[in-house]
């Protein structure tokens, strides 16, 4: 079991071997998520039942809550790469977070944006400086720095270096910012108004919501097997493999 | 050991033969104070309320001033070379250059922070809080400042305060907070408490990542 995975995990380096496979996989996975995210989105808008309290803007969820969850995710995980490519040097970590962060950055923005829209209704404001939400903020600010940093060196691997440091320091202080913030908040913020507010939610609603999640889920990992693919065809362009691969298509 | 102390002789000594580093941040820090009433409002009872976070605020703003300072002549000079090539301990001399800014950039804004506690009517309990808090908040900015230096070496961009400003909310937070639980009579030392924590949590961290940084800028 060791033998394989570490074998598979010494094939992840290669970019050829990586080419190849996302290449057969992703038409499968770009035709499962998409029509999972429409199936679950005709699903939670028109089929599921109607909530109690707060009518049908609830219906938001169906966005609001897998951008935010996956906007963490890819945090995580790219921090993960982060170690992996400051410990082991693997090339394709760097492709991975800087494929990834653009897609973390843009389901942060979702997810803020949507919380937005969904608070107006609900708490009559489109901004509650509430512990989560301050913290989804700079986690998105997080995901800019990592954008930002990518084109202030010139050498790819000083770049991903860079980067790799900057993400590792983030997630070693993002608990403490969420913490803080929590602190920070009990202070301030009216008790009153709370995202965790509702009841535990009934499984009418719930299929639908766990299906937009899976299917955000999958189309994250679609389009990170497609930018990753378009970061390494711009590395290796010059590469005999990728030649041999293009002149055969 | 004697080299050490020869760098950190070194480091004064350009601090304080360079007066534009402590003047910087100072100027900036007085303009800034004094502009808050006018922008705001000069009733003592609104100025009151704001005046933890302003001074917090501009103290977190005025180290923009100066963290590129850190290592950027070094770096066109050429001597970081020197360094990075003489075999000894990076972090250590790291942490000197750290220790010679925060010195000569956050110490006089430290010091200036008593009066603007006057021009804002910052009650005078707060003056306590406001000092011990600044003491151990600003080298943890400080370390922020070094590590965004270290990495946009070189560079004019906006990277490195986007990078500093996100990662010093937290001693932002807590160091408000002990200003304004001393107000409302609230034992504030659990605050102090955890920012020497983060401060100790984060010192090799940075330091070990900061000297990673500088190594970029010479492959």
């Amino acid at each position: 079991m060791f033998q394989i995975l570490k074998n598979f995990y010494h094939k992840l380096g290669s970019y050829p071997w990586f080419y190849k496979i996302s290449g057969k996989v992703i038409p499968f996975v770009g035709v499962f998520s998409i029509s999972l995210i429409v199936i679950s989105s005709i699903w939670g808008l028109f089929f599921s039942p109607t909530d109690a309290v707060q009518g049908d803007v609830y219906r938001i969820i169906y966005f609001h809550v897998p951008a935010v969850s996956v906007s963490q995710v890819i945090y995580y995980s790219i921090s993960v790469a982060a170690a992996v490519f400051l410990i082991w040097r693997m090339k394709m970590a760097g492709v991975y977070i800087k494929s990834l962060a653009p897609i973390g950055a843009a389901f942060t923005f979702i997810g803020l944006l949507s919380g937005a829209i969904w608070g107006q209704p609900t708490w009559g404001t489109w901004w509650v400086w509430d512990a989560r939400l301050t913290s989804t903020l700079v986690l998105f600010l997080f995901y800019l720095a990592i954008i930002g940093m990518q084109s202030t060196f010139a050498s790819r691997k000083s770049a991903d270096t860079a980067v790799s440091i900057i993400t590792l320091i983030g997630v070693v202080n993002l608990p403490i910012v969420k913490k803080s913030v929590d602190w920070w908040n009990t202070l301030h913020q009216p008790a009153s108004i709370s995202i965790s507010g509702e009841s535990s939610i009934s499984s009418e609603m719930l299929i639908p919501l766990l299906l937009s999640i899976l299917g955000v889920y999958l189309f994250v990992f679609f389009t990170g097997l497609l930018f990753m693919r378009a970061e390494i065809s711009t590395r290796e362009q010059n590469k005999e493999w990728f030649k041999k691969l293009s002149s055969n298509n | 050991m004697i080299y050490f102390t020869k760098i950190l002789k070194k480091e004064f000594l350009i601090y304080s033969r360079k007066s534009s580093s402590f003047i910087g941040p100072v100027v900036f820090f007085l303009i800034s104070i004094s502009l808050y009433p006018i922008g705001i409002s000069n009733d003592p009872d609104i100025l009151k309320n704001l005046a933890p976070g302003l001074i917090w605020i501009t103290v977190l703003l005025s180290t923009l001033i100066s963290f590129q300072n850190i290592f950027s002549e070094d770096y066109e000079d050429g001597s970081i070379e020197l360094l990075l090539a003489s075999g000894q301990n990076l972090s250590l001399i790291v942490l000197i250059k750290i220790f010679v800014n925060w010195v000569f950039s956050c110490l006089p804004i430290i010091i200036l922070s008593v009066f603007s506690v006057f021009l804002l009517y910052l009650p005078l309990e707060g003056l306590k809080p406001l000092i011990i808090s600044l003491l151990i908040g600003t080298p943890t900015i400080c370390l922020f400042g070094a590590l965004a230096g270290a990495l946009s070496l070189g560079k004019n961009s906006i990277t490195g305060p986007a990078l500093m400003l996100p990662l010093s909310l937290p001693v932002l937070i807590l160091g408000t907070q002990a200003i304004n639980y001393s107000l409302n009579d609230i034992n504030f030392s659990s605050n102090i408490l955890l920012l020497t924590a983060i401060l100790i949590f984060l010192l090799p961290i940075i330091l070990f990542a900061s000297v990673g940084a500088l190594k970029l800028h010479f492959n």
